[in-house]
C-alpha cells in the first residue's frame, strides 16, 4: 500500500467550519419554542436544606417552573455514583446546585434566582483533606455505602474515604535499607479548572413517546447514553445523543454531567425543549475541576544512582463529589515512578471528600500528580547525589523488554524508548552548555527536564467499533464514536482511511455532527486512547470492506482475491494495473452487461477490545492497567528574575515517542498546546477559596490563563518513533502525556537557576520570592543592594 | 416591560434591521437574532474576547457593547471575512499552519489579527503577540497563529 | 473587589443617547442616581452584569462631539475628553512624547481590543484601586473637569477618587474631559505595572523626574496604585530630593517617607509583605531608570 496521507501534515478536516464561525456547537443549538435553565446555587458550605420557596419566583413573567432536588431522586456517577441532579436534601459545597429555574427567556431567569429564597441549616464544613480524614470530622456523605460503585473502587462508608488504592512492589524497607541516600519531601498541587472555551451546556428535548433527544457539549457520547440509562432507569434505546462540535474537553467533559437535569426538566415542563449553558462562574464554581493534590515521597538510591525504593502517599482533595476521582487516585497511585525501574515501590492514594467544588479527570488523570512528585523528588534526589540530573533518569528509567512497571508488568519488546526521549530533547536545549548570564544581575538563567510516561486509564474491558460504508460516489463514510474536541483523531483516522482504499482523503466523510445513532460505538474520548482502540477498530473495519470488494472483483477479473491490489480509486490485478474495475462499479454491487449483479452495498465493520488489560489487584495494585505507554520527555530553559520572583519560560522542547506521527501536525499542536497548558498550570493556575470556602476567582481577569505573550515561541516537538505492533501503523495516543511532565520540568530549571526548591504549585511571583526568602536570603539581600548600585542606561 | 426599538446595522455588508430590547447585548443579538455563530462568548465579561467583532473596523468584545449602541454603525464577523464562498488568505493560512484546535476561539483570532494586518502588514512577533493578548485560546495555538498571521502578512502589503 | 456574579445578561433599563452636552446634563440631573453615564461601557456593563450598580437610565454620552477631542496648547497642557478612547490615546504623539508614564501605562492597561472601546476618563471614573491611569494622572497633577447643569469645576485628580470605586463627583455631574498641565521643563517620566497572575496590578508605579543636576530645581514625583483602596501620590518625598545627597542615601531617605505615608494592603492577588517588597524595589527601579548614569 502507498502511503500517501499517513505521515502527512493535514489540516483537521473540519478547519473550514471551523475557522469561518459556520460551525455548530452545543451553545449555538437553539430549538424552537427552547425554555432556557438557569441554576440557584448554594451559599452554604455544608447545610441541611430546610425549605425552598420559589413563589417570588414564579411570579416573574416568562418564569415556567423551579424544579429542586425533591423532585429528582437520582444518584449519579460513572465509578462511585455520589453526585446528585440537584442537592437533595444537604448541600455540600458553595454552589452547588439546590434549584433550577426554567423561563422562556435567560433574563427572566436570570430575574428569578434572586427571589429563590432556600433556609439553610449550616453544619460543621471541612475544607481540608487531612481533617476530613480524622475520626471527628463531618461526613459528607452518610449513604456512601449505598451508591452504586464499579468494582475496581473502594469507597469507605462512614468516612470521608471516596477510594483507597495500594500499590505494593518488592519490600520498599529493604530497598531502603539497600540505600546510600534517602531524600523525603511534601508537593502539593492547587484545584485547576480545565477552562475550556465552550462552558458545559446540553440542550435535551424529552418527547411524548419517552424518546430523550439530547445535544451536548461532552466529550463521550456513548457514555453520557450509558450513564444516563444507568442512573435514571431509563432504556438506552430511547436516548439519542448529539454530539456538535465540541469548544474543548481536555477531561472536563467525560462521563455525565448535566444531562439527566436538562431532560428531566424536559419532561417537568411538559416535553418542552430545554437549554442549560453554564456561565464561566458557574463553570468554576458549580461545575466539577481538578483536584487538590498533597504529596509525601521518598526515594532512595545507591551512591551511583541506582533507585532501590520509592514510597508514596498521596492524598486528593475531591471536593464535594469523587465520582470520576476515584480513578485518578487510582490512576496516580499506579503510576508513581513509573518510568522507572526500580524494585520496590509502596503506594497508598486515597480520594477525600471535602465542602469544595467538585472534582473531576483532567488532562493526564493522575499523571500530572504523581509526575510532579516524582519528578521534582528525583531532581532533588540528583541535587542530594551531585549527579547530572540528565545522568541519573537516563540509569534509572524502563527498558522495553527488559524491566518490570511498578504494577509488575514485564515491559513489552515495542513499548517504546524513555533514553531516545531525555537524550532528544536534552539536546534541544543544549544541555550542559552554560548560557549566557543576563546583564541585569538580578536575572538568572536555568534549565530542567523530566521524563514521563502515560497510557490510557480505562476500564480493561472499554471496547470500540468502527463502520465504513462506502457510497456510489466512491465517498466514504467513516463512523467512529471518538469524539472531536481539537484533537483531530478523525482525521488521522480519515487519512488511514484513503491510504487503505486508495481513494483522496477528501472523499473521506467524517460527521460534524455525530450521534449515537449514527456512529459506531465507543467507550469515552478519554485518556488519549481514541486513535489507538478507535485506530484498531477502523483497520479491523478496513479489511473487512476490502475482502468484500475483492471478492467482488476477483469474480469480475477472474482472478484470486488474493492476487488483487486496491489503489488510485481501482481494484486492479498486482503487477496487471491494466486490468482492473473502478471502484465505483463495485461498491454498489457489480452489473454485467446483461443486467445481472452480484455483490451488493459495501459496510466494512471492525472493533477493538483490549485482550490484555487486567483488574488491578486490590491489595497490591499488580496487574496490566493500560494498553500502552506513551513515553516522554520535557525541557526548557527559564530566567528567573529574583527582586520580583517571577519565572519566565524562553524556551522549551519535547519529545515523546508516540509510535508514528500519522499527522506531524496534529501532533505539533498537540504537543505545543499541551506545554502551553502545563506551563500555565505550573506558573499561574489556582482556584483560590476563602475561608468560607466559597471560590475567590472564578473569572479570568483573576484566573490567568496562559496567553499569547506568555509563552515562549520556540516549543520543539521531537516525535520519536518505535511503533507498537498491536498499535494502529504503530502509533500511540499522545493527548495527554504532553501536559504532565511540564510543571516539573520548570521547577527542575527554577532549581537550577538560583538553588531553590518549589514543591508547590503555581509558581506565582510570591511563591517563589517567598521561597527565595526562606532558603536563600542571602540571595535577596545580595541582589537589592545590586539594584540600588546598578546603572541604567537611558 | 420596556419596549422593544428598532435598530438598522449593515451586518457583513448587508443592511439589516432587528427588534432589540436596551439590555440586549450586541453578541446575544449577533448569535441569536442573526445566526453569526462565529460570535462565541466564553467569559461574558470582556475577558477571552471571543465575541470579538469588527466595529466600524476596529475589534471590539460585543459582550460589553449594547445592541442600541451599534444602531448604524457597520459590523464584520468572522463569517464575513470569507470571499464569496471561499477562504480569506488570513482564514486559508490560519487552516494551513494548523492554528486551530477545538475551534471555538479561531473566528475571534481572524478577526483581531485581520485588523492588525490591515493597520500594521509587517507587524514583528512581538506586536502580534501583544495584539492577541486579549483573546484565549485554551487549546493552545498561540504560535501557530502568529505562523498564519506572518504567512497571510504579505496580501495585506500594499 | 471580587467579581463572581453568575449571571450572563443585565437587567432592563432605559438607554438614552443626548446629542447635546446640555440635554445629557439635564437628563443627569432629572435622574441623578438612577442614572449612569456609558462612555465605553467596558466598566459600566461588567458591573450591571455583576448587578453591582443596576441603574434605571443609561446616558451614552458617545453622541456629544466636545466630549471626542483631545487638544494640546504648547506650554499650557493636553485636555482629553471623556469619550477619547485609549488606543486613541496610545496613537497621540503629544501622550507619547510628553505624558510618557500615561502612554506607558495606557500600552499595559487592559489589551489592545479592550483598549479600542475604553476611555481614559471611563477608567479613571470606575476608580478601583488597581486601575492603571491613575497613578500618571497624579505625578502629572492632572485635573477633571466636571459639568452639571449648575455649571463647571475643576477637580484635582488627588481628590477625585475618594474611597474604593467612590469618586467625588455628585450623581447630576459628568466628567467632560481631563487636563494635565504641561508637564515641567527637562522632565522625563516613567510607568511600572507588576501583574502577579491576574489582570490587574498588584502594584504600579508612576514617577517624573526634572532637573536632576540641580537638586534645588530637581523635581522627583512618586504615585502608587494597587498599593492601597485607591492610588496615591507622595508628596512627602518631592523635598526629600531636594536635598544635595548622593542617590543612594536620597532613595533610602525617600524609601522611608514612603513607607511612613503608605501602608501596603493584602488581598487575594498578594499578601502586604510581598506588596511592601515590590514597592520597595519598583520605586527603587523607576528611580533608578530615570535618574540613568
Ligand atoms: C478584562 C478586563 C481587563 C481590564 N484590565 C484593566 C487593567 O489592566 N488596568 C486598568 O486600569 N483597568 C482595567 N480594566 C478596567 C477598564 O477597562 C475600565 O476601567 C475602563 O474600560 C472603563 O472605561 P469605559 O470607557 O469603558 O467606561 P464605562 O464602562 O463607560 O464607565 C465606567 C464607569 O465610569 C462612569 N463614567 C464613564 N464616563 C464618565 C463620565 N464622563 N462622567 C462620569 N462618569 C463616567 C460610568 O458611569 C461607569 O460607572 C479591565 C477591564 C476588563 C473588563
Ligand atoms: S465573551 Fe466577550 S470577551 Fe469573553
Ligand atoms: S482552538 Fe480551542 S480554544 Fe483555541
Amino acid at each position: 500500500m502507498r502511503q500517501k496521507y499517513i505521515g502527512k501534515a493535514l489540516p483537521q478536516l473540519d478547519s473550514f467550519h471551523k475557522v469561518t464561525g459556520i460551525a455548530k456547537y452545543t451553545h449555538d443549538i437553539s430549538l424552537p419554542g427552547m425554555l432556557h435553565v438557569k441554576l440557584v446555587t448554594s451559599t452554604e458550605p455544608h447545610a441541611e436544606i430546610i425549605n425552598i420557596d420559589a413563589s417570588e419566583a414564579l411570579k416573574i413573567p416568562g418564569v415556567v417552573a423551579v424544579l429542586t432536588g425533591k423532585d429528582f431522586p437520582y444518584r449519579l456517577g460513572i465509578y462511585v455514583g455520589d453526585r446528585d441532579v440537584l442537592a437533595i436534601d444537604k448541600v455540600n459545597w458553595v454552589g452547588h446546585p439546590v434549584a433550577a429555574v426554567v423561563a422562556e427567556t435567560m433574563e427572566a431567569a436570570e430575574k428569578a434566582i434572586d427571589l429563590v429564597e432556600v433556609d439553610y441549616k449550616p453544619l460543621k464544613p471541612v475544607f481540608d483533606p487531612f481533617e476530613a480524614l480524622k475520626e471527628e470530622a463531618p461526613i459528607i456523605h452518610p449513604k456512601l455505602g449505598e451508591y452504586r460503585r464499579a468494582p475496581a473502587f473502594t469507597p469507605v462508608p462512614g468516612t470521608n474515604i471516596a477510594n483507597k488504592f495500594t500499590l505494593r512492589k518488592g519490600d520498599v524497607e529493604k530497598g531502603f535499607k539497600e540505600a546510600d541516600v534517602v531524600v523525603e519531601n511534601r508537593f502539593y498541587m492547587p484545584f485547576v479548572s480545565h477552562c475550556y472555551m465552550e462552558t458545559q451546556s446540553v440542550v435535551a428535548h424529552y418527547h411524548k413517546d419517552g424518546t430523550i433527544e439530547i445535544w451536548t457539549s461532552a466529550q463521550s457520547p456513548f457514555a453520557v447514553r450509558n450513564l444516563m440509562g444507568l442512573s435514571l432507569g431509563i432504556p438506552i434505546g430511547k436516548i439519542i445523543i448529539y454530539q456538535p462540535f465540541v469548544g474543548g474537553g481536555f477531561g472536563g467533559k467525560a462521563g455525565l454531567h448535566w444531562e439527566p437535569l436538562a431532560a428531566l426538566i424536559s419532561k417537568k415542563v411538559g416535553y418542552k425543549p430545554v437549554k442549560l449553558k453554564l456561565s464561566r462562574k458557574e463553570q468554576f464554581t458549580s461545575a466539577p475541576v481538578r483536584e487538590g493534590f498533597h504529596a509525601e515521597v521518598k526515594v532512595g538510591a545507591k551512591r551511583n544512582g541506582k533507585l532501590t525504593a520509592l514510597k508514596a502517599k498521596f492524598i486528593l482533595d475531591s471536593g464535594a463529589f469523587a465520582d470520576y476521582t476515584v480513578n485518578v487516585s487510582r490512576a496516580a497511585g499506579y503510576s508513581v515512578g513509573e518510568v522507572y525501574d526500580i524494585p520496590n515501590v509502596y503506594c497508598d492514594s486515597l480520594a477525600v471528600y471535602t465542602n469544595k467544588v467538585p472534582t473531576t479527570a483532567m488532562r493526564g488523570f493522575g499523571h500530572p500528580e504523581s509526575a510532579w512528585a516524582v519528578e521534582r523528588s528525583i531532581e532533588m534526589l540528583a541535587n542530594e547525589l551531585k549527579m547530572d540530573p540528565l545522568k541519573l533518569r537516563l540509569m534509572n528509567v524502563v527498558k522495553a523488554g527488559i524491566s518490570t512497571t511498578v504494577t509488575g508488568e514485564r515491559l513489552r519488546e515495542d513499548a517504546g524508548n524513555p533514553v531516545q526521549c531525555l537524550e532528544a530533547v536534552a539536546k534541544a536545549i543544549n544541555w550542559g552548555k552554560t548560557e549566557e548570564k543576563p546583564k541585569e544581575p538580578w536575572k538568572f538563567i536555568g534549565k530542567g527536564l523530566a521524563v514521563f510516561s502515560k497510557g490510557p486509564a480505562q476500564p480493561p474491558n472499554a471496547a470500540s467499533a468502527a463502520i465504513i460504508k462506502i457510497n456510489e460516489d466512491v465517498t466514504v463514510d467513516l463512523m467512529v464514536g471518538t469524539g472531536n474536541f481539537g484533537q483531530g483523531t478523525l482525521t488521522s483516522l480519515a487519512q488511514i482511511v484513503a491510504d487503505e482504499l486508495g481513494v483522496p482523503v477528501e472523499k473521506v466523510r467524517i460527521r460534524t455532527m455525530r450521534s449515537t445513532d449514527t456512529v459506531a460505538y465507543t467507550w469515552q474520548t478519554v485518556g488519549s486512547r481514541g486513535l489507538f482502540t478507535d485506530g484498531n477498530a477502523v483497520l479491523e473495519a478496513l479489511k473487512d470492506a476490502k475482502k468484500q470488494i475483492k471478492e467482488v472483483a476477483s469474480q469480475v477479473l477472474r482472478v484470486k482475491p488474493a492476487d488483487l491490489e486496491i489503489k488510485d480509486g481501482k481494484v486492479m490485478v498486482k503487477g496487471r494495473p491494466w486490468e482492473n474495475v473502478p471502484l465505483s462499479d463495485i461498491v454498489m454491487g457489480y452489473t454485467y452487461p446483461n443486467g445481472n449483479s452480484i455483490g451488493g452495498p459495501i459496510i466494512g465493520r471492525g472493533k477493538y477490545i483490549s485482550p490484555i488489560n487486567t483488574y488491578l489487584d486490590p491489595e497490591t495494585g499488580q496487574g496490566i492497567p493500560t494498553i500502552f505507554y506513551t513515553f516522554g520527555a520535557a525541557a526548557c530553559k527559564v530566567e528567573v528574575d529574583v527582586l520580583t520572583g517571577k519565572v519566565k519560560v524562553l524556551e522549551a522542547a519535547q519529545a515523546f515517542d508516540l509510535g508514528k506521527a500519522i499527522n506531524p501536525l496534529l501532533v505539533r499542536q498537540q504537543v505545543e498546546g499541551g506545554f502551553i497548558m502545563g506551563l500555565s498550570v505550573a506558573l499561574f493556575e489556582e482556584i483560590q477559596f476563602d475561608e468560607r470556602g466559597w471560590v475567590l476567582n472564578p473569572n479570568f481577569s483573576t484566573y490567568w490563563v496562559a496567553r499569547a505573550a506568555d509563552i515562549p515561541s520556540k516549543i520543539d516537538t521531537i516525535p520519536v518513533e518505535n511503533p507498537q505492533k498491536d498499535a494502529p501503523y504503530g502509533a500511540r495516543g499522545i493527548g495527554e502525556v504532553v501536559m504532565l511532565g511540564v510543571p516539573p520540568t520548570i521547577a527542575n530549571a527554577v532549581q537550577n537557576a538560583i538553588g531553590v526548591n518549589i514543591n508547590n504549585l503555581p509558581l506565582t511571583p510570591e511563591n517563589v520570592w517567598k521561597a527565595i526568602k526562606k532558603q536563600r536570603p542571602e540571595l535577596v539581600e545580595e541582589i537589592k543592594k545590586k539594584l540600588v548600585s546598578w546603572k541604567w542606561k537611558v | 416591560m420596556k419596549m422593544p426599538r428598532k435598530i438598522t446595522f449593515t451586518v457583513n455588508g448587508v443592511k439589516k434591521q432587528v427588534e432589540v430590547k436596551d439590555n440586549e447585548l450586541l453578541a446575544d443579538v449577533l448569535r441569536d437574532k442573526l445566526q453569526l455563530t462565529g460570535v462565541k462568548q466564553a467569559c461574558w465579561r470582556g475577558e477571552c474576547g471571543l465575541c470579538t467583532v469588527l466595529l466600524n473596523g476596529k475589534p471590539v468584545k460585543s459582550c460589553l457593547i449594547l445592541a442600541v449602541e451599534a444602531n448604524g454603525a457597520e459590523i464584520v464577523t468572522s463569517e464575513g471575512l470569507m470571499e464569496g464562498d471561499k477562504l480569506s488568505h488570513l482564514q486559508k493560512s490560519f487552516v494551513e499552519n494548523g492554528a486551530l484546535q477545538c475551534g471555538f476561539c479561531t473566528p475571534a483570532f481572524t478577526l483581531v489579527t485581520h485588523y492588525l494586518l490591515t493597520q500594521k502588514p509587517d507587524a514583528s512577533e512581538e506586536e502580534i503577540r501583544e495584539y492577541i493578548s486579549g483573546l484565549i485560546c485554551r487549546c493552545g495555538t498561540y504560535n501557530e497563529i502568529v505562523k498564519a498571521v506572518k504567512q497571510a502578512s504579505q496580501y495585506y502589503k500594499k | 473587589m471580587s467579581f463572581g456574579a453568575p449571571y450572563i445578561s443585565i437587567p432592563e433599563f432605559q438607554y438614552l443617547k443626548p446629542k447635546t452636552l446640555k440635554e445629557a446634563l439635564e437628563t443627569l440631573s432629572k435622574y441623578e442616581d438612577e442614572a449612569k453615564v456609558l462612555a465605553g461601557g467596558v466598566g459600566l456593563l461588567n458591573l450591571m452584569k455583576e448587578r453591582l450598580v443596576e441603574p434605571e437610565y443609561v446616558v451614552d454620552i458617545k453622541g456629544i462631539p466636545e466630549l471626542r477631542k483631545v487638544t494640546y496648547e504648547e506650554g499650557k497642557g493636553l485636555t482629553i475628553g471623556a469619550t477619547v478612547t485609549l488606543s486613541e490615546l496610545e496613537n497621540n504623539e503629544i501622550v507619547e512624547r510628553k505624558y510618557t508614564a500615561l502612554h506607558e501605562a495606557i500600552k499595559v492597561l487592559s489589551d489592545p481590543v479592550l483598549r479600542n472601546r475604553s476611555t481614559l476618563v471611563g477608567n479613571v471614573c470606575e476608580a478601583f484601586a488597581w486601575m492603571d491611569s491613575l497613578s500618571p494622572l497624579l505625578v502629572f497633577d492632572a485635573e477633571l473637569k466636571a459639568l452639571s447643569v449648575n455649571g463647571e469645576r475643576m477637580i484635582k485628580a488627588k481628590d477625585f477618587i475618594i474611597g474604593l470605586a467612590e469618586t467625588a463627583l455628585e450623581p447630576n455631574e459628568l466628567v467632560a474631559s481631563i487636563f494635565l498641565p504641561e508637564p515641567p521643563k527637562n522632565s522625563a517620566s516613567k510607568f511600572i505595572k507588576f501583574r502577579s497572575r491576574s489582570e490587574f496590578s498588584v502594584i504600579n508605579v508612576a514617577s517624573l523626574l526634572a532637573n536632576r543636576d540641580n537638586p534645588p530645581e530637581r523635581i522627583l514625583r512618586l504615585a502608587y496604585g494597587g498599593a492601597t483602596p485607591s492610588p496615591v501620590r507622595v508628596f512627602a518625598v518631592e523635598k526629600v530630593f531636594k536635598q544635595q545627597k548622593p542617590l543612594n542615601e536620597l532613595l533610602k531617605e525617600a524609601l522611608d517617607v514612603v513607607f511612613k505615608e503608605v501602608s501596603p494592603m493584602e488581598d487575594m492577588h498578594a499578601s502586604k509583605e510581598y506588596r511592601e517588597h515590590l514597592m520597595e524595589t519598583l520605586t527603587i527601579k523607576i528611580i533608578r531608570e530615570l535618574w540613568g548614569e
